[in-house]
Parts: structure tokens; sequence; C-alpha cells
């Protein structure tokens, strides 16, 4: 389990995240859910350290890590060792084969041997449907083939959890469709994942738990049946609104 | 005019070969290596450790002088500097290394910028990629954002090799026999100014297409590493 306490972050002077506790439990999948602005990826990028909040703690089981203190060089390794994200627009290295940007950082950071990371990856890539594509560049892959690479290239590093931000979001209802297949599958298979997402159905379907958050501060953490079952007002809102409003991606 | 031609050239190939050509590949490896150096140099902030933090500092200072040193003075008057002044201080250099070392100061004072804003060019995305990946700061610059920095400054690097072909002719003026210089001493003997120097700036066009030529080969092969390097 990853237990984030007491987090809080600004953006010169303006609070983006307020006093957030959360439980991420293991084995399971957590949504995170709210309007736009309102701290998602700041709270996810801050599990990863690519946003380092002011105070709060995240803690693992047997490990702690003050965001208020220096992280070490080597603590900082520890904790991304355990959690790898993906991204809204996958962020894959143009600069390297589509095996290449799964097996550099297992070679590199982990010190597998080439073969070793090569078979590891030649599996992943199946797994997500896209063999034969190992020596292309991800230029010359779709949208949606690049984010399940990144996938692929997440799962490579064998990181307890996988932590996604809007993974889907950039791309066309279709593709959409075979990335959040593969997340389905992932889940199914008990991978433990935090995915901030504004597809309703989707968090519906795979969530076990749902975090909604709004200006920074946490308004729900629980239940995925009961944040769509028994919504507060405020949720009702939201949730009326995310299938509306016609600024949200097509679903 | 044929037949002036047809003597003349041998001499002019032969000191294109043995001083243009090397002095501008030599000068240009030189620079360029200097120029990465000075660019993750003033490129990478300095580490929050105490230790290493004021030695950077220091060394980000010499960089940004010598970037703008060079920028900022002619490139005849430094090879007058290196070549006819040094000597007064002790410091006394074959033409060609003196040469060398003024061009390589000079390419590198120049490309170190060019490198340095395509290092800044590549988007913080690719830092973010790799740092989730658990890449430390140099892996991540030698794995991902150098050979994609390189790729974005590959147009106007070459740009500065074609500009320090032309350079080379700068060296005349301490006394080095390449190209411009053999086509002026020729020129004291056959009195054809229009017709050598024509001829010399064909040859240095010649050499400058070749290059162009190359740097076309070298953008469409790595093509694929850039485009569309997502949103
Ligand atoms: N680097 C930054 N500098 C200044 N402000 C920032 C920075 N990053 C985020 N913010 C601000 O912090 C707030 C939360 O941003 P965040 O990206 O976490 O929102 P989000 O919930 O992920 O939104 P979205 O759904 O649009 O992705 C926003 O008001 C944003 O403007
Ligand atoms: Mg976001």
């Amino acid at each position: 389990m990853i237990s984030l306490k007491h987090i809080n972050k600004s953006y010169e002077g303006k609070t983006v995240l307020n006093d957030i506790s959360v439980d991420f439990p293991a084995g399971k999948t957590t949504v995170i859910l709210g309007p736009s602005g309102s701290g998602k990826s700041t709270l996810l990028r801050s599990i990863d350290l690519l946003v380092r909040p002011e105070s709060g703690s995240v803690e693992f089981p047997n490990l702690t890590y003050d965001y208020s203190k220096p992280i070490s060089k080597k603590d900082s390794f520890s904790l991304r060792q355990k959690t790898s994200m993906v991204f809204q627009n996958w962020n894959l290295f143009p600069n390297l084969t589509v095996l290449k940007n799964i097996t550099t950082a297992p070679m590199t950071v982990l010190g597998q041997s080439k073969a070793e990371a090569e078979k590891h990856a030649k599996e992943l890539i199946k797994r997500v449907g896209l063999a034969g594509l190992e020596e292309r560049y991800p230029s010359q892959l779709s949208g949606g083939q690049q984010q399940r690479i990144s996938i692929c290239r997440a799962l490579a590093m064998n990181p307890e959890y996988i932590l996604l931000d809007e993974p889907t979001s950039a791309l066309d209802p279709e593709l959409e469709t075979q990335v959040l297949r593969i997340l389905e599958e992932l889940c199914k298979q008990g991978q433990s994942m935090v995915i901030v997402t504004h597809n309703m159905d989707f968090a519906r379907l795979v969530s076990d738990k749902i975090v909604f958050i709004e200006d920074g501060t946490k308004v729900y953490d629980g239940d995925t049946k009961d944040f769509f079952e028994n919504p507060t007002p405020r949720i009702k809102d939201f949730l009326s609104g995310i299938s509306i409003d016609p600024t949200v991606e097509e679903k | 005019m044929w037949n002036t031609i047809i003597t003349s050239l041998p001499e002019l190939l032969s000191a294109m070969i043995q001083y243009t050509i090397p002095l501008a590949l030599l000068s240009f490896l030189f620079g360029l290596i200097l120029a990465v150096l000075t660019a993750l140099i003033k490129f990478i902030k300095p580490s929050e450790n105490k230790a290493l933090k004021y030695p950077w500092l220091v060394l980000r200072a010499i960089a940004s002088f010598y970037v703008w040193l060079f920028r900022s003075t002619p490139l005849l008057v430094q090879l007058f500097i290196i070549f006819f002044g040094l000597p007064n201080a002790g410091i006394q250099l074959d033409p060609f290394i003196a040469a060398t070392i003024g061009f390589s100061l000079n390419t590198g004072a120049y490309a170190s910028e060019t490198i340095r804003s395509a290092l800044m060019s590549v988007p913080q995305d690719q830092w973010d990629a790799a740092y989730t990946l658990n890449f430390s700061t140099t892996q991540t610059l030698n794995k991902i954002i150098l050979p994609q920095a390189i790729r974005i400054a590959l147009p106007p690097l070459s740009n500065s090799f074609i500009g320090l072909v032309k350079d080379t002719s700068l060296a005349s003026s301490i006394t080095i026999l390449e190209m411009f210089q053999v086509s002026q001493q020729m020129t004291a003997k056959n009195f054809e100014p229009l017709l050598m120097y024509s001829l010399v700036a064909a040859l240095y066009a010649i050499i400058c297409s070749i290059l162009t030529l190359l740097q076309h080969y070298l953008e469409k092969r790595t093509n694929k590493y850039v485009k569309g390097s997502a949103a």
C-alpha cells in the first residue's frame, strides 16, 4: 500500500494541494477524479517525485519519506523503483526504437543483460498486441500504439504500482478502447494502479476505489459503487457536468 | 584561360587537401567537443550539494567568459593574438597548431550556444519520462536528451561547419599555405586575379555544396527521431 499523508503543495503562493491524505491499496485500482485544475496530476506526480510537495509524507510498508526534508539520491531511487508513470502524451523517447524505449531503462538502471531485457520487452509488446513493431520509431506509430508501448515501458521496470495520468485523453475513441482494454487486463491480473481519468465509464468499470478532489481538497475517498450510486449533490453535479460539458473529450 | 586553370589546379587542390580540409575538420571536431562541454556546463543547474555547488559555479563563470570572449572579438584578431601575440608571452606555436586552436575555440564558442539552445528545446516531458524510469541525470542526458539535442542542432551546426570551411581562408594571414594563400601567390605570378580568385571561390563552393548534401542526408536519415515526438 502507498499512503500519502498530509500533502501540501502550492505554486507561487497558490495552494494546489491542501492537506491531502489518501491510501492507494496494493493489488487494487484507484481512480482519481476531479474537475480540471483540481490538482489530480500534481497529486499523482508527487508519488514519483516529479513534483515535490512542501510538506507531507509518502509511506510504503516499512518505508517513509518526508517531503519537507531533503530526500537522498538513494531514497529517491528506491522510491521511484516502486512506481512507474504513464503520461497523457506517452512521452516515448523519439530517438530510440520501440524495443529500445522499453529495454534501455532495465539495462541501464537495473543492470539487466541485453538478452534478458529484450526477451521481457518482446513478451510485453506481444501482450499489448504490437508484436512486429519492435524496430519502428515512435514517430512511426499511432497515438494508441505509442501509449500501449509506453505502458510496456513502465511495466518493464517491474514497478509495484503503475501511475497513469489521463492515459487516453489524447486519443480518438477507437484508439482509446485499445488502451483501455489493456488497462482492464492489467487490473484483472491484480496490478496495483492509480489512474487519473475523465472517462467515467472506465472509472466505474475498473476502479476498486475512487478519490475525488476539488480545488486541491479531498472531497470523496471510498467505494466506487457508493460514489456512482449514492453521489452527494456536488458529485452529482460533477458527474452530470462531465457528460454534457462540450470541452471534455468525447467518450 | 583553360591552360592557367589546368596548371594552377593541382597546386590549389593539394593546398586544399593538405591544409584547408584538415584545418576545417580538426577545428570542427575539437570545437564540437568544446561546445558540448561548455553547453553542458551552462545547461546543468548547480547541484544542491554544497561541495559541488561552488566548483560548478566557477566552471560556469569560466564557460560564460569563454563564450563571451570569443563571440565578442573578431576571428582574425583572435588568430593574430594566438600566432603573433603569444610568442611575446613565451608561447611559440606552429602556424597550423595556432590556426587549429584559434578556429576550434571560435567554433566552440558559437556552437556551444547552438547546442545549449537545442538542449533547452528538448521538452521537460522527456526528463519526466526518464526520471520515472529511474534514470540518473547523467544517464538521461547521455541516452535521451543529448541525442535529441544533437539532432535538433544538426542544421545550425552544419551552418557553423560551412562557415568554418570558408573562414579557414583567414589562416592565410598567419602564414599557412592553404588554398586562398596559394591562389594569392599564383596571382602574383600569372597576373590573373579574376580567374584565380574565381577559381578558388568555386573550389570553396564545391566543398560547401558537398557538406550541404551531407547535411541533408543526415537530416533525412534522422528525421524519424524527431517527427511527431508527441505533443
Ligand atoms: N508548474 C506549475 N506552475 C504553476 N502552477 C501550476 C504548475 N503545475 C500545475 N499548476 C497549477 O496547479 C493546479 C493543479 O494542476 P494539476 O495539473 O494538478 O490539475 P489537474 O487536476 O491535473 O487538471 P487537468 O484535469 O486539467 O489535468 C492548477 O491550477 C494549475 O494551474
Ligand atoms: Mg492533469
